[in-house]
């Protein structure tokens, strides 16, 4: 006679488990939070092969002999289970100043960004100005529209000793998750004193001015925005 | 004889506690608001990130592996290892070719493919060699180079230091035998007919390689979060340590080899031989890897792996330096 086997209905629980991680992700659109749009295809494929590997564990969780659960049968679930309950449980974030502190001053984000034939034409983009650090050329074509009104949208990372009208408008650029970010940074001048607090969001509108090793905007205006929908960007 | 000891034992005591103590942590992280240390809210992000990335590449390593177990003969992975070695470690190296997965995936095929009887030598190419050699991290290293001098340089010097490096550790294993490699795995169960062995070496095969992904995840987060990445700034101009430095940091960050081509790029301080080095050990030797290989093979097959793969890198890379002047 068959009967449930209790260490077949754990190790079932455990792929329902993150199976219903992915669609929640998908459902709540919380995926933009961790994996770009390059990536985010992970999530459904991740869904469907684990709920198809709970449901085929289930219809096969009655047995003649039912295995009992172990203590390390149970521990080691637990622990393939805690990253659904982190991520569940924490406030939808992301990477902010704090991280952008740690990246940038080795990590340039010169992998990413536009062609030097992008640059040149059309709305100048935080796109642009990460493909303006991948060669001479193309920080050239950068500066030749030195002067261009442009429009941003990033988070306020204030370091220690800037002015208070200053701050760097920081962006994140994703290529598969969160852990490869690397920072898009511009120095925004001229912005309205003790206004706007570190990792606010913000949309900078100004004259663009390449210098030297830097991307320099004069605001003249700054207003606060909701955090995006999609906070990083894509490959 | 006492009737009380004799009956069943179910286990499900384990499981309660083991429910109640995710609770306890899913409250705890509710109420004490960690989005309010910085440093928390960004272990979580990456922490988590890079489990959504990882996990459906371990449950399709899984599959894979399963698929193995239950439908392909025995005879057959008898005949493959029967092959003199010398063909069998450069066909297994470019089989990744046909694997499209990143690093996660390939450990639990290479796991089970030696617990089945190929020799592992071709297991534990193939395990190195995928991540390196499959076509979307080709393409993505070419996208991330492109319109440099050095994408050529990259894209070749990747692929084929890869294979060279990932020969050269099953070369080194080439005497191993299975038993010695791979660890004891709970003694099969019997299964009732192929469906459900099918799930039953899935389940198994991923929630084994989840708890050592979760660990990996969990040092590689910590050390994302509380190690500055300009530690290793100082010395891309010091020959050799250059190299040393750049595998270093690709051990820290654990990057999927379909995105570390993007972050390598970015480190214009190096030379094309140091962020190689990146690119080719990475893949193969990381945090979570580190983890992953501890508990799936033996120790000393670990740091065969973490020695053989970092000599020859480096002397590989060193190679292509002086080849590139």
């Amino acid at each position: 006679m068959r009967t449930w086997s209790p260490d077949r209905l754990l190790s079932a629980a455990t792929l329902a488990s993150w199976a219903g991680l992915f669609w929640w992700l998908l459902a709540s659109g919380r995926t933009a939070l961790y994996l770009s749009g390059r990536t985010s295809w992970v999530v459904p494929l991740g869904g469907t092969i684990l709920t198809v590997a709970a449901l085929g564990r289930l219809a096969s969780a009655r047995a003649p002999r039912p295995e009992p659960i172990t203590k390390r049968g149970a521990l080691a679930s637990a622990a393939v289970v805690l990253p659904v309950v982190v991520v569940v449980a924490l406030p939808p974030t992301t990477l902010g100043s704090y991280a952008a502190a740690r990246r940038s001053t080795l990590v340039t984000a010169g992998g990413f960004g536009s062609s030097r034939e992008e640059i040149a034409s059309g709305d100048v983009t935080l796109f642009d100005i990460a493909g303006a650090f991948r060669s001479g050329e193309a920080m050239r074509a950068l500066t030749a529209r030195a002067g261009r009104e442009v429009s941003f949208t990033g988070f306020v990372d204030r370091s220690e000793g800037m002015p208070a009208e200053e701050f760097l408008l920081t962006r994140f650029l994703v290529s598969c998750c969160a852990a490869d970010a690397l920072t898009v940074q511009v120095r925004v001048v001229g912005a309205p004193p003790g206004r706007f607090e570190q990792d606010d969001w913000v949309r900078v509108t100004g004259a663009l001015f390449p210098l030297g090793d830097e991307v320099i905007v004069d605001a003249s205006d700054v207003s606060s925005v909701a955090r995006p929908e999609h906070p990083y960007l894509g490959t | 004889m006492d009737v009380a000891r004799a009956a069943p034992v179910s286990g499900w005591r384990y499981a309660a506690g083991a429910a109640c103590g995710l609770a306890a942590v899913a409250l705890a992280l509710h109420f004490s608001d960690p989005a309010r240390a910085a440093g928390v809210a960004n272990f979580g992000v990456v922490f988590s990130s890079l489990l959504i990335e990882a996990v459906p590449f371990i449950a399709l390593g899984a599959v894979v592996s399963a698929l193995i177990e239950v439908f392909v003969p025995a005879r057959l992975i008898t005949r493959l290892a029967a092959l003199p070695a010398s063909l069998q470690v450069p066909a297994s190296g470019l089989a990744g070719l046909c694997f499209p997965v990143c690093e996660c995936g390939s450990v639990p095929v290479a796991r089970r493919l030696v617990a089945k009887g190929l020799t592992p030598a071709a297991a534990i190419t193939f395990m190195l060699a995928a991540p390196v050699l499959n076509p979307v991290v080709i393409a993505s290293t070419a996208i991330a180079y492109r319109g440099r001098d050095s994408v050529w340089a990259m894209v070749l010097g990747r692929v084929g230091l890869g294979l060279v490096v990932a020969m050269a550790a099953g070369w080194v294993m080439a005497r191993a035998k299975p038993g010695e490699l791979v660890r004891a795995e709970a003694p099969a169960r019997a299964h009732e007919g192929r469906a459900a062995g099918f799930f039953g070496h899935l389940a198994g095969d991923f929630v084994f390689m989840g708890r050592y992904l979760v660990l990996g995840a969990a040092i590689a987060a910590a050390l994302q979060t509380f190690v500055p990445q300009d530690v290793v700034a100082s010395v891309a101009d010091l020959p050799v340590i250059d190299l040393a430095a750049m595998m270093g940091l690709a051990f820290v960050l654990s990057l999927c080899s379909e995105s570390d081509a993007f972050v390598a790029a970015s480190f214009v301080q190096f030379g094309v031989g140091a962020q190689l080095a990146f690119l080719v050990f990475g893949p193969m030797v990381d945090t979570k890897l580190a983890v992953l290989y501890t508990g799936t093979f033996s120790r000393a097959f670990a740091r065969t792996v973490v020695v053989v793969v970092f000599a020859v890198t480096l002397a590989g890379t060193l190679w292509i330096e002086v080849l590139l002047g």
